[in-house]
């Protein structure tokens, strides 16, 4: 049943509550693109966002602090990198699911058909979206221990997913140096340069691998938290 | 004998609290240990840091001569764990939970399956694995636990109060499973009943406020109270008079009164019968005699000072 809400309730959700919506608002982004067409890649990130909560608090979250089953896991002879490591490749792989099938689904909604290549630089740039994302969400998985603060930091960090990194609107609607700031974090960045490629075929490499390198000593970080954190 | 797993000056602080105050002992390949003791004694504790749960402040733990926070990884390969509390996802059924262990421990499926049918034979569970953990009883969720401990086929094995929850059967049923692998495979273990250690013991470690205040067979641990015996003796009325004249006998040792009843040790069955003789004006309504086991030994005063 959640499988069935993650793959078509949420995506015609977003479609109907925000797309249909703002695209009537804005109509074209600031380079002419429709709206609509400007705004899919955010929202199947979004997609792919959503589900990546579900799936880290399901496989960490709530494996740790309510369940108590971490801990056998954490016995494994394996090093808290590679448990990391197992846990953000999990959560990549299974948002990242969601998020194409929400892609393919959404496509279906668009009033004009995409280029193949959409389909194919959404995913690859989604990974790295969700590098840095799900690292993000980790670090909050490890290092809280009661779900009410949990709650409240996955919906501040929503909203900041939604309104910080340029998933609904561009940085210029932003009193400058708000949209400045904004525009430079590694999420944005790595938007950006996805939207950049898809609707005028320009990629700024530096500002992809920037959220990279952030991903894998972010990743690092996350191991030694866990280790930290268990005691172990 | 080699040893199996040797602490050297072990200790843990929880804040500014010592749990564990500086341990070294070793514990032989093939035995079969139990730690007993009170409430906040660090029994639990002392197997978590044991297991690689939790590292201790200072020390070292060498498990199969392997420093256990240098070469964790390889001697984590040696240890299976069974924790007090049920920790096994209750989303999944209970042969998922040993098969995901299994897995994760660098087994063949094969290995896993054939070593799972055998042991949930043994602990006759066969008919729950496919079972959600959720929709099974305590008890056999304890015992699935010890499965998964054992799907690795490690040559330690660290239980904390493996039979909590269990009837009387699986109790046995667990325990001829566990003395099966006595001498093969080295078990410790906490627990809560004392009959039970008494039972199954090899060696006992009693732990008093993070250290370790005896160590040794239970007979070696009971040597200097054999002779001892406790005696209970129920008079119609057990005047303060009486009382007094009775506990004052050179042989009555820690006498205390209970109602009309005088409770005392006596270090040879010969003081029985000078209580007898000392009270035979009073009217007797019932008699009992004692030997003292383990269950006296962790009493309290008992244990930390003696009978005097």
């Amino acid at each position: 049943m959640s499988t069935i809400a993650f793959v078509v309730l949420i995506p015609l959700l977003l479609h109907i509550t925000l797309t249909m919506v703002m695209k009537n608002i804005f109509i074209y982004s600031l380079d002419k693109i429709p709206y609509e067409i400007w705004v899919f890649p955010g929202i199947v990130l979004l997609v792919s966002i959503l589900s990546a909560y579900a799936v880290l608090y399901r496989d960490l979250f709530d494996l740790r602090i309510h369940k108590k089953s971490f801990i056998p896991i954490t016995l494994a002879p394996f090093s808290k990198f590679f448990l990391v490591a197992g846990f953000l490749v999990a959560a990549i792989v299974e948002s990242l699911i969601y998020g194409i099938l929400s892609m393919i689904i959404l496509s279906f909604f668009l009033s004009q058909s995409l280029y193949w290549y959409f389909y194919l630089a959404i995913p690859l740039f989604g990974v790295i979206f969700l590098f840095l994302f799900v690292n993000l969400l980790l670090t909050i998985s490890i290092l809280t221990e009661r779900i009410t603060t949990f709650l409240s930091m996955i919906i501040i960090l929503f909203f900041f997913m939604i309104f910080g990194t340029g998933i609904l609107f561009e940085f210029e609607f932003y009193p400058k140096m708000l949209g400045i700031i904004l525009a430079y974090n590694p999420f944005s960045l790595v938007l950006s340069e996805l939207r950049g490629f898809l609707f005028s075929t320009h990629i700024n490499w530096i500002w992809i691998f920037v959220p990279m390198i952030t991903g894998f000593v972010w990743t690092w970080m996350n191991a030694f938290i866990l280790k930290r954190t268990l005691k172990q | 004998m080699e040893a199996s797993i040797t602490l050297k000056k072990v200790g843990k602080l929880v804040g500014d609290k010592t749990i564990l105050a500086s341990l070294t002992f070793g514990i032989e390949k093939g035995s079969l240990v139990a730690i007993i003791g009170d409430n906040e004694a660090g029994k639990s504790m002392l197997l978590r840091v044991i297991s690689g749960i939790e590292y201790q402040e200072y020390g070292q733990i060498f498990i199969n001569g392997l420093d256990s926070q240098k070469r964790r990884n390889k001697a984590m390969l040696s240890l299976g764990f069974v924790p007090h509390e049920l920790d096994l996802d209750p989303w999944l059924t209970l042969e998922e939970n040993i098969r995901f262990i299994g897995m994760l421990y660098g087994e063949s499926m094969e290995t896993i399956n054939t070593r799972m049918i055998q042991l949930s034979r043994e602990l006759h569970i066969t008919t729950y694995l496919k079972k959600m953990v959720k929709d099974i009883s305590p008890g056999i969720i304890k015992k699935g636990m010890i499965i998964r401990a054992l799907i690795h086929d490690p040559e330690i094995l660290i239980l904390d109060d493996p039979t909590a929850f269990m009837d009387a059967e699986s109790y046995r049923q667990t325990w001829d499973l566990l003395l099966r692998f006595k001498k093969e495979k080295t078990i410790v273990y906490v627990s809560q009943s004392l009959q039970e250690v008494e039972e199954a013991h090899d060696r006992i470690l009693v732990l008093e406020d993070g250290k370790i205040a005896l160590d040794g067979s239970l007979d070696r641990l009971l040597g200097s109270t054999f002779e001892y015996h406790q005696f209970q003796i129920e008079f119609e009325d057990l005047t303060d008079e009486l009382f007094m004249t009775l506990s004052k006998l050179p042989k009555v040792k820690n006498p205390s009164r209970i109602g009309h009843s005088i409770h005392f040790y006596g270090r040879e069955r010969g003081v029985f019968f000078e209580v007898l003789n000392a009270a035979a004006s009073s009217v007797m309504k019932d008699i009992r005699v004692k030997k003292l086991g383990l269950q006296d030994l962790m009493d309290a005063k008992y244990a930390k000072d003696g009978i005097h």
